[in-house]
């Protein structure tokens, strides 16, 4: 026993020796002991808690919520949405023209921006920003993986430098959604002077024009903010904004009822009511830019005959999903196209729950003792709310009218990989999917989907869907420039899919977020992202 | 004792040749591509293949893997697919919160399970041997990570003397800040373990008390404690040390679950999210990792027995 005291030291000497070697030191260490004096001496704060940890902090690499969530606040783009709404205004750009081919968008750029760190924004930074993720020849090309390079800006053919302040886009054919896009991530203009000197850690030491300046990040832990002084629509009311990632949906409440955080996302249907009755919190909803959905095979029996599918429609009880399930946390949607877009067709109406029509169209198809059908569900995902429940109840609408629903659950990752496989290769019958649009345009959510181009692994139209007065619309309609024209012809699409429902559309779930009353002037965006520019803490 | 050491160590290297192909196999085997999760459902046939080109997912994977090795032995860990840096000091950063969480409830575990079961040992049949082993019991059973819910909703929010999650107050760093942010996350991991060295304890120490020496100490009048601490104990201790040695391997599998009901910031953390996202540089460097530190902490384990016990010879 007498040498065990001697390796006990032994082994607390190393570990004290450990511990001291690894305490999380966030990305610039050597901004910390000023910040926490600061800490105390009551500035203002806002502390968020995300779902899940941001993965980057150079805007082009984004391609999740809690990233963009997390991220945005540090870049501006030429044009930006405005407050509450996808329509656009001027951002970085002062004003633009769009030549009458449709294919050259020139920008007139604001004079007196900076960059976070000092260099000027100039066209050329503009050019870099586009270049860097579309060119694989641009020398900052291998600095990251840009995921939604190819979705932003896959129709452009080059970017030219006019003048100093000036920047002309070329398109390869006019693509009417385009100046949408140059509104989400992958067009923010980053600083291109930053780019050269971090390369492939830019990530880390991200650089915009934005509100917020990055101070640090401590993969994690949290990633912090502080506010740009100099932003040049005016210096932001809060001076930092702190990022912190809580995977657990409970602890994250926790920590909301506690106060020790002031702001949280994606909260459990089920604890909605005891955060509403909470008079220290304000609970703020919005129907968000998302869709969820069942797709049919359309290519395959039984699910070739759109009978079947009107039955399947009516056989589902969604009002009941969407209460009793979601409990309120989505609204039962009427198209594909979520009421927060423009050219959403708001005279439809969904299928009615009706399970002795479903009977009466499946005999009218020939099943009248209906059939058997495989329903493949991932066991959660991205926008997927509550797969499993809802895949049970489905099926027990289904079981009602004489349909059985074998339900097979994959992980998400192998999930995407089954679904979307080409025509030849796929063997479903009918599976779960959801879709957040992107940039708030109606052609990010028809063209996308129910374009017979865009057929797996081409795109997203994932029951393989083909109506050729369909394509015909949604091709003409994403290179008319007048958006008169363009909603009509959407609204004329979206009449003829629902009316041959290669989907049972379910519903648009609505963004929630759970706030400290403190919080003031905070508003919801229909694209998610989070905005604190005008926000204040009492 | 030296050779000893130099044989356990040269053996590790086979040990980890196999844990590498293993993990390798495992990850590229199993259905779901890096670049389809990272470009999302919404992305192009052309522009994952681009990804994969890109990522060197193109190449068939004994290429794949001589070529990770190869980079790994020269102290190349790779990029992390998902979070974009380099997977070594992103793997080291986050060993340490987990080292740091295992080691406190191992030290809770040890202290706590050994302490019950002498003394359930020590008044077996009493009151506090059946108290304690109820406690042990009920220790055992829960799940840890409704246990550390139930810990947060008690004493981060009812009486607000802990903090919740995390590991540090906004912005700050340092051991004294860590302290409270601990305690929580390391009792609900050291529950479990706890209860299995306490019964370890108690049924050893009970074995070892009926035996004749020790009848002997206290036929001569030694102190009852003295015959507990200094006779008993050292004996009991080997079979608890197996246990112990065993545990910190659950320990380590039980903190993924404790990571995420407390956002600490370790290697579990890391790897679910990793899985998830077919992140292979990144959960390639985890498993090695994992699996020499695991490798190591038996050998010192059976170290620790010769310490121990004088019988016991390396050679």
């Amino acid at each position: 026993m007498k040498r065990i005291p001697k390796a006990l030291l032994a082994v607390s000497l190393t570990v004290a020796a450990f511990m001291a070697g690894c305490s999380n030191e966030p990305a610039e260490p050597e901004k910390q002991p000023a910040q926490t004096e600061q800490t105390s001496s009551g500035e203002k704060v806002i502390v968020v808690g995300l779902q899940a940890e941001p993965t980057s902090f150079d805007a082009h690499q984004i391609s999740d919520y809690n990233t963009s969530r997390a991220a945005m606040e540090i870049y501006d783009q030429l044009v930006q949405f405005k407050d509450e709404s996808t329509e656009l205004e001027p951002d970085l750009a002062e004003k633009w023209d769009v030549s009458d081919n449709g294919l050259e968008y020139t920008f007139y750029l604001k004079k007196d921006v900076k960059f976070h760190d000092g260099t000027p924004l100039n066209a050329e930074a503009v050019k870099f920003s586009i270049d860097r993720q579309i060119d694989p020849k641009h020398p900052y090309h291998e600095t990251g993986t840009f995921a939604y390079a190819d979705f932003t800006f896959g129709m452009v053919d080059h970017v030219e430098v006019v003048d100093p302040y000036t920047v002309k886009i070329v398109l390869k054919e006019p693509f009417a959604p385009f100046l949408s896009n140059l509104a989400m991530h992958a067009a923010s203009i980053v600083s291109p002077e930053a780019v050269k000197k971090y390369g492939k850690d830019f990530s880390k030491h991200p650089v915009g024009t934005g509100p917020f300046k990055f101070e640090s990040w401590t993969p994690g832990v949290e990633a912090v903010l502080v506010k740009n002084p100099d932003y040049f629509k005016g210096a932001p009311k809060v001076d930092k904004l702190i990022f912190k990632p809580i995977t657990e949906d409970q602890t994250r409440l926790t920590e909301l009822e506690s106060g020790s955080i002031d702001m949280i996302v994606n909260i459990p249907p089920d604890d909605l009511e005891r955060l509403r009755a909470d008079a220290n919190l304000q609970v703020l909803e919005q129907p968000g830019m998302h869709v969820w959905w069942t797709a049919f095979n359309t290519q395959k029996k039984p699910f070739n005959d759109v009978k079947v599918r009107q039955a399947i429609n009516y056989a589902i009880n969604k009002e009941s999903i969407v209460n009793n399930i979601l409990h309120g946390t989505g609204e039962l949607a009427n198209s594909p196209v979520p009421p927060t877009v423009w050219g959403h067709n708001a005279t439809l109406k969904n299928y009615e729950y009706n399970p002795e029509k479903a009977k009466q169209l499946l005999a009218e198809a020939g099943y009248p003792n209906g059939f058997e059908v495989t329903y493949w569900v991932p066991e959660s995902g991205s926008g997927m709310q509550q797969p499993a429940t809802m895949a049970a109840a489905i099926q027990a609408d289904l079981a009602a009218v004489g349909i059985k629903v074998n339900i097979q659950t994959l992980e998400w990752g192998t999930y995407l990989d089954k679904v979307f496989q080409p025509k030849e290769k796929m063997d479903m019958d009918m599976h779960q999917m959801s879709w957040v649009g992107d940039n708030g345009d109606p052609d990010n959510f028809l063209y996308a989907m129910f374009s017979s181009e865009q057929w797996p692994t081409a795109g997203f139209n994932d029951s393989f869907y083909k109506n050729e007065t369909v394509d015909k619309l949604l091709k003409e309609a994403r290179t008319t420039l007048d958006k008169q024209k363009r909603t009509q012809m959407y609204e004329e699409a979206q009449q003829i899919i629902m009316e041959e429902a290669p989907w049972i559309v379910l519903d648009h779930e609505k963004q929630i977020v759970a706030a400290n009353q403190k919080i003031k002037n905070f508003k919801l965006h229909p694209t998610g992202v989070f905005r604190f520019a005008n926000v204040d803490v009492e | 004792m030296v050779s000893y050491v130099g044989k356990r160590l040269l053996a590790l290297i086979p040990v980890l040749i196999g844990v590498t192909i293993l993990v390798f196999s495992i990850m590229h085997l199993s259905p779901g591509d890096p670049a389809q999760i990272i470009l999302g459902p919404k992305a192009t046939a052309e522009s994952v293949k681009q990804l994969r080109h890109e990522l060197g997912l193109d190449l068939p994977v004994y290429q794949q893997y001589f070529r990770w090795i190869t980079n790994v032995l020269a102290g190349d860990w790779g990029r992390s697919i998902q979070m974009k840096m380099e997977v070594l000091p992103l793997v080291l950063d986050r060993f340490g919160a987990t080292f740091i969480l295992t080691l406190a409830s191992a030290l809770i575990s040890i202290v706590g399970g050994v302490l019950f079961g002498i003394i359930a040992a020590a008044k077996k049949y009493s009151f506090w041997d059946r108290f304690l082993m109820f406690l042990v019991l009920v220790g055992f059973c829960m799940p840890v990570f409704w246990f550390g819910i139930l810990l947060q909703i008690q004493f981060g929010l009812k009486l607000d003397w802990l903090p919740i999650s995390g590991m540090h107050s906004p912005g700050k760093t340092g051991f004294v800040d860590m302290l409270p942010y601990l305690i929580l996350p390391a009792v609900s991991l050291s529950a479990g373990t706890g209860a299995v060295i306490a019964r370890m304890t108690r049924s050893s120490m009970l074995e070892v008390l009926g035996q004749d020496y020790i009848r002997t100490a206290r036929a001569k009048g030694m102190k009852e404690q003295k015959v507990i601490y200094k006779h008993a104990l050292k004996n009991a201790f080997i079979p608890i040390l197996t246990v112990i040695g065993m545990q910190v391997g659950f320990l380590l599998a039980g903190a993924v679950l404790v990571e995420m009901v407390f956002s600490w910031p370790g290697i579990g953390t890391l790897m679910v999210k990793g899985i998830q996202a077919r992140d292979f540089p990144l959960v390639q460097g985890i498993i090695l990792f994992v699996a020499t530190s695991y490798v190591v902490i038996n050998l010192l384990v059976d170290l620790i027995y010769a310490y121990l016990d004088p019988r016991i010879k390396y050679k």
